[in-house]
């Protein structure tokens, strides 16, 4: 490969993943474009790994196929599907240095002597480890580590980059660091990068598109924007930043709008939304829950008793109890010259029917 | 590590000190049997006596003037060395196996394998004597080779096993997506991260069978005997130093290949760290 190094269009087409009686993965359809950065989320058990697994080839699908342009990569052993994989322990070779390391897949592969110099010194410098070329795993630091793992995952040009929480280890400062370090290197070789994370965070910072994984199945993919302003469902609201989420008993139909009335007694008005079959709930993000002492005119307001309040960054971050069993969270960026409400406070709750969306549970 | 008392109470000084007796005391126990061997050898009287009443090289060159001490060190060696070898090879494969498959099975599996070693020899030895003697084996070399690989392989099992702990399985599944297939993976990672454990495996089933009696006295014949079998021997009738001065021998040899199967092992968990 000595054209453009722009990475491989990658389909997974109805895979799924059975043990037995237990389902790790349900069918799952989708498409990574070439050159994509797109990260699989999700919590443990989510069937996220046995979807990474199945593109590396350690997973044989249970049904369905995977394409890489287009070719069948099923049943081709993981030597020879040419995919990199970045891996959350690094898991370098710990009796080889850094460049012998690198080195590896290139010998593997019986590429030259003087290229596989050439190749490597070429990638230990993108990465800024030239200069340590000549030290083994066991003497260098956990992103040095993961950078040489990153070399190591890169130089023979694979078609698809797995990376499988490649930044777990390391301490937070250092995570955002690499954060940044792992999206240029994705600019300078232009491949295909499946990235999968628990952090959402994560996710957000460097992924073109997001797969929300949950109970082995996919719940929603699509930019990180979407999922957040249109969740498909009431799990992805709560995995990708906070909700407040209120379970619907019965819903009207009153024009552009729904009259909903929650488990708890609570009654509002929603954006109308026909979801049909499946029980619905109401999401309302908390950043468009309005605290205030006097009345306000939003459509769906309630009175309350602030029950907790927490100074987080640039937020303030409101609990409100608004009856016997529901709860309302608000946040609101910090300003001076805002009012502000103290525990125990009588206020109001607020937020129009266009924030306040009706999904399925 | 240091029992969690005060260190400079008088209980902890008092148990410190009990401690080490203790220790001195099993040292001792252990130790015994060599202090009394090894001075015998050298003996100057025609008969096992403790102590020696004079010193003498005489019994070590009527040990290497024997054609029969030489020829029997020499099946020792002859015998030990594809023992370790195929140990070495069966171990290393059941320890990989058992490692790697989880299995319910591997569990049940594993004691059998490590079964060899928990036995009396005598008991394998009886159970092996008449399979080998149907198979028209009895007394011959292949036979013993037979006999000491079963009670070899439980050795390099245990040895691998600690080795393959300590090892990352993402480790295989880097080296398999960088190209390397099955094969080259082991040849390339897995063998450089876990052959001392394998060597120091197969030191101790070399060991093992130098020293071993029981099995060498039902299956090995006048042309395969070994020195344990030979020193077996002479004890029923001609108690002269040059059984002493041939245990010496063994003994020398046998601390030699523990030395460095221990160095092997100390290596091996520097290396895990």
């Amino acid at each position: 490969m000595t054209a453009a190094k722009l990475g491989s269009k990658l389909t997974f087409e109805n895979v799924a993943k059975r043990y037995g009686a237990f389902t790790a993965l349900e069918p799952v359809n989708l498409v990574i474009e070439a050159g994509e950065f797109f990260a699989l989320l999700g919590p443990s058990g989510s069937g996220k790994s046995t979807l990474l697994g199945m593109a590396a080839g350690f997973v044989p699908p249970s049904q369905g196929r995977i394409l890489v342009e287009g070719k069948d990569i099923s049943r081709v052993p993981p030597e020879r599907r040419n995919i990199g994989m970045v891996f959350q322990n690094y898991s370098l070779f710990p009796f080889l240095n850094v460049f012998r390391n690198v080195a590896f897949p290139l010998e593997m592969r019986r590429v030259p002597k003087n290229e596989i110099a050439e190749r490597v010194n070429r990638m230990l410098s993108m990465v800024r480890l030239s200069h340590l070329a000549d030290r083994l795993p066991s003497q260098l630091s956990g992103g040095q580590q993961q950078r040489v793992a990153l070399a190591r995952a890169a130089v023979y040009d694979p078609s698809v980059l797995l990376m499988d929480e490649p930044l777990g280890a390391l301490d937070k400062n250092l995570r955002e660091e690499m954060q940044d370090e792992i999206k240029q290197f994705h600019a300078k070789i232009g491949a295909t990068i499946i990235y999968v994370t628990h952090d959402q965070h994560e996710a957000a910072a460097m992924a073109d598109r997001t797969a929300v994984l949950n109970q082995g199945m996919v719940m929603q993919c699509g930019p990180q924007s979407q999922l957040y302003e249109a969740p498909a469902n009431a799990f992805v609201a709560g995995f990708l930043g906070e909700a407040n989420i209120l379970r619907v008993a019965e819903v009207a139909t009153e024009g552009y709008a729904a009259r909903v009335k929650s488990v708890e007694g609570i009654e509002l008005t929603a954006a109308r939304r026909t979801a049909n079959g499946a029980s619905l709930v109401a999401c309302i993000r908390p950043e468009n829950v309005v605290v205030s002492k006097t009345p306000l005119q939003n459509a769906n307001l309630f009175e309350g008793t602030v029950v907790n309040v927490v100074h987080a960054g640039g937020n303030i971050r409101y609990r409100v109890q608004v009856n016997g069993s529901c709860c309302f969270i608000a946040r609101t960026p910090t300003r001076r010259e805002h009012e502000k409400h103290q525990q125990g406070e009588r206020v109001f709750v607020g937020f129009d029917p266009e924030d306040t969306l009706l999904i399925p549970e | 590590m240091r029992p969690d008392t005060h260190p400079g109470s008088l209980m902890a000084r008092i148990g410190n000190s009990a401690l080490l007796v203790y220790a001195v005391l099993v040292l001792a126990f252990l130790m015994l049997p060599l202090a009394i061997i090894v001075p015998m050898s050298f003996s100057d009287q025609p008969y096992l006596t403790f102590p020696p009443s004079g010193w003498t090289w005489h019994w070590y060159e009527e040990v290497r003037n024997q054609p029969r001490w030489l020829t029997a060190a020499w099946n020792s060696v002859r015998i030990g060395v594809p023992v370790a070898l195929l140990s070495v090879v069966f171990g290393t494969l059941a320890a990989l196996a058992v490692t790697r498959s989880g299995s319910g099975w591997s569990k049940p599996f594993s004691l059998l394998v490590l079964a060899p070693m928990m036995l009396p020899h005598v008991i394998i030895a009886i159970g092996l004597y008449p399979t080998i003697v149907s198979l028209g084996l009895a007394g011959s070399y292949l036979a013993i080779v037979i006999g000491h690989t079963v009670v070899g392989i439980p050795f390099v099992f245990v040895t691998v096993s600690a080795a393959l702990k300590n090892y990352p399985p993402t480790l295989d599944m880097a080296a398999r997506t960088l190209g390397a297939n099955g094969w080259k993976t082991f040849l390339r990672v897995t063998l450089p991260m876990t052959w001392p454990g394998i060597a120091s495996g197969g030191l101790l089933a070399f060991a093992t069978s130098f020293d071993e009696l029981m099995l060498a006295l039902f299956l090995t014949g006048i042309r395969t005997e070994t020195l344990p079998r030979i020193i077996w021997d002479q004890l029923s009738f001609a108690l002269t130093p040059t059984i002493a001065a041939a245990a010496t021998l063994i003994l020398l040899l046998t601390t030699l290949l523990l030395g460095i199967a221990s160095l092997l092992g100390a290596r091996r968990s520097r290396k895990g760290e």
